[in-house]
């Protein structure tokens, strides 16, 4: 097993800007896990983990919503983290992008949603922080001080989820002997387990799609795709 | 972008406070929230309107207490906020009436941006692209940042320009745009999109996998994904029912 210490390098990069992104500045939805993961396995020289992941987590944390002082998960560190693991376990598979080095990234690198909500929790006492530092500035007649506050509490953000996002990078490559131990079964397994959890990450979606007859809208959408692709299959028989 | 025909701020300035706006958050702080983002934004504007000293330090300190509202409506109220404190600076009126002007509209505007940006056009635009995927591919990720960021930014804009030109009047020109009702119809895209996707994986993989099997297969994942939507309903937590769902895949194909 051999570090690409680039790919980490990268991998940190991209998780602390998309992390700024997601609620510091400009919220253009780069941060969202359909992008942050995609542009991950991009950066990392696999975009069919970085898509994969990206569309499985996109599902997943569809109906959650930074409302007022409630903090949801972090839905971003999940993105960049899972990404990451699953594009450098990729590479030190040496084998190329497989369904179940997608379903094993998410199964061990999910939860990170939660973490990173308690990153959320600690930096905001440091943010509270520059607030009584810029509020005594002002007091002082010190405006630009004052000001230039509002710009400090970046940083953390980028460091915070930029090294996890790295660490998670880096333990992808720790990850690959335990994938390579795995009986072929349980590796059939686990690409069976790709499929059944988008499509239960698509069923979490209709339900936190927040629509008023969301069961209703969900059915006749797959419906809909079902006599489409049942009709194309048939069509391709005759 | 140009500034309104009685503004003494200059086309740069109002650029520079929008632009500082997109920073409204980049300190969030419990208690005092999105105070020092505003304060932020507008320090280009208040430094233009009143000259250093006395003036100018109590106009920074009055936008300096508690703020909140959702970061991209907040651009209404950051116009609103230049309008008035134009006029306050011409002693046209007082500073309280500034202050009367964020504590009205934040709470509501607030509830508008949630209900409309997060809770709808957020989940439409992703299981819009996430259905796209399979079509697309890699390409449904620059449709998912099109579709959103062209209402998203198109509607920061304007709401930062109503809120220039108009000041308290803008809330008659945000009724008039309909939100709640557009975000209902977002909302119904979202799922029949999420629907239609979860049966496209269901059948893909019955006949990926299945062979002779093949709908069996498709219809079991189905149903999975039929007894997910009933279990997270009954507030059974995501995650477990992610995880029994992949170890009931696991064990299926382990052992078929």
């Amino acid at each position: 097993m051999s570090v690409v210490w680039t790919q980490v390098a990268l991998a940190g990069l991209w998780g602390g800007l998309v992390a700024l992104e997601r609620k510091a500045f400009l919220q253009a939805m780069l941060s969202r896990p359909l992008v942050a993961a995609t542009v991950m396995g991009g950066l990392l020289n696999d975009v069919a983990s970085g898509l994969a992941v990206g569309l499985l987590l996109e599902l997943f944390f569809l109906g959650t919503a930074n409302l007022g002082a409630a903090l949801p998960e972090n839905d971003t560190l999940a993105a960049t983290g899972t990404s990451a693991a699953a594009a450098t376990l990729t590479t030190a598979t040496g084998a190329g992008s497989t369904p179940a080095i997608w379903s094993l990234a998410v199964l061990l690198f999910i939860g990170l949603g939660r973490v990173g909500r308690r990153g959320d929790r600690l930096m905001e006492s440091y943010s509270a922080r520059l607030a009584r530092v810029a509020l005594s500035s002002a007091e002082a007649g010190n405006l630009t001080r004052a000001m230039r506050q509002n710009l400090w509490g970046m940083w953390p953000h980028f460091v915070l989820y930029g090294s996890l996002t790295s660490l998670c990078a880096l333990a992808g490559y720790f990850v690959e002997p335990l994938l390579q131990a795995l009986p072929p079964a349980m590796i059939r397994g686990l690409a069976w387990a790709w499929p059944a959890m988008t499509s239960v990450a698509a069923a979490i979606a209709a339900q936190g799609s927040h629509a008023r007859r969301a069961p209703l809208y969900a059915a006749l959408g797959a419906a809909a795709v079902t006599v489409a692709v049942v009709f194309v299959l048939l069509q391709e028989q005759r | 972008m140009s500034a309104p025909p009685d503004s003494p701020l200059s086309a740069w300035v109002l650029l520079r406070v929008f632009l500082r706006s997109l920073f409204l958050q980049a300190s969030w702080n419990p208690k005092g929230m999105q105070n020092l983002g505003l304060a932020y934004a507008l320090f280009p504007a208040l430094e233009r309107l009143y000259p250093a000293g006395p003036a100018r330090e109590e106009a920074v300190r009055r936008h300096l207490v508690f703020f909140n509202t959702h970061p991209y409506v907040a651009a209404a109220i950051v116009g609103g906020v230049v309008n008035h404190e134009t006029r306050i600076s011409r002693g046209e009126e007082t500073p309280d009436k500034v202050v009367a002007f964020k504590a009205a509209l934040m709470g509501p505007l607030a509830a508008l941006g949630d209900g409309f940006f997060w809770l709808s056009l957020k989940p439409a635009a992703g299981a819009v692209s996430a259905a796209l995927v399979p079509l697309l591919g890699v390409w449904a990720v620059p449709v998912f940042l099109g579709l959103y960021n062209c209402v998203h930014v198109l509607l920061r804009v304007r709401l930062y320009w109503l809120g220039l030109t108009l000041g308290d009047r803008l809330v008659e020109a945000v009724a008039r745009a309909n939100l709640p009702a557009r975000g209902a119809k977002l909302r119904a895209v979202a799922a029949v999109c999420a629907g239609g996707l979860a049966a496209w994986l269901a059948v893909n993989f019955g006949a990926n996998a299945g062979g002779a099997h093949a709908p069996l297969l498709a219809a079991g994942c189905l149903a999975l994904g039929v007894a997910s939507y009933v279990l997270v309903s009954r507030r059974v937590p995501n995650y477990v029912v992610l995880y029994l769902a992949a170890g009931l895949a696991c064990a299926a194909g382990a052992f078929l």
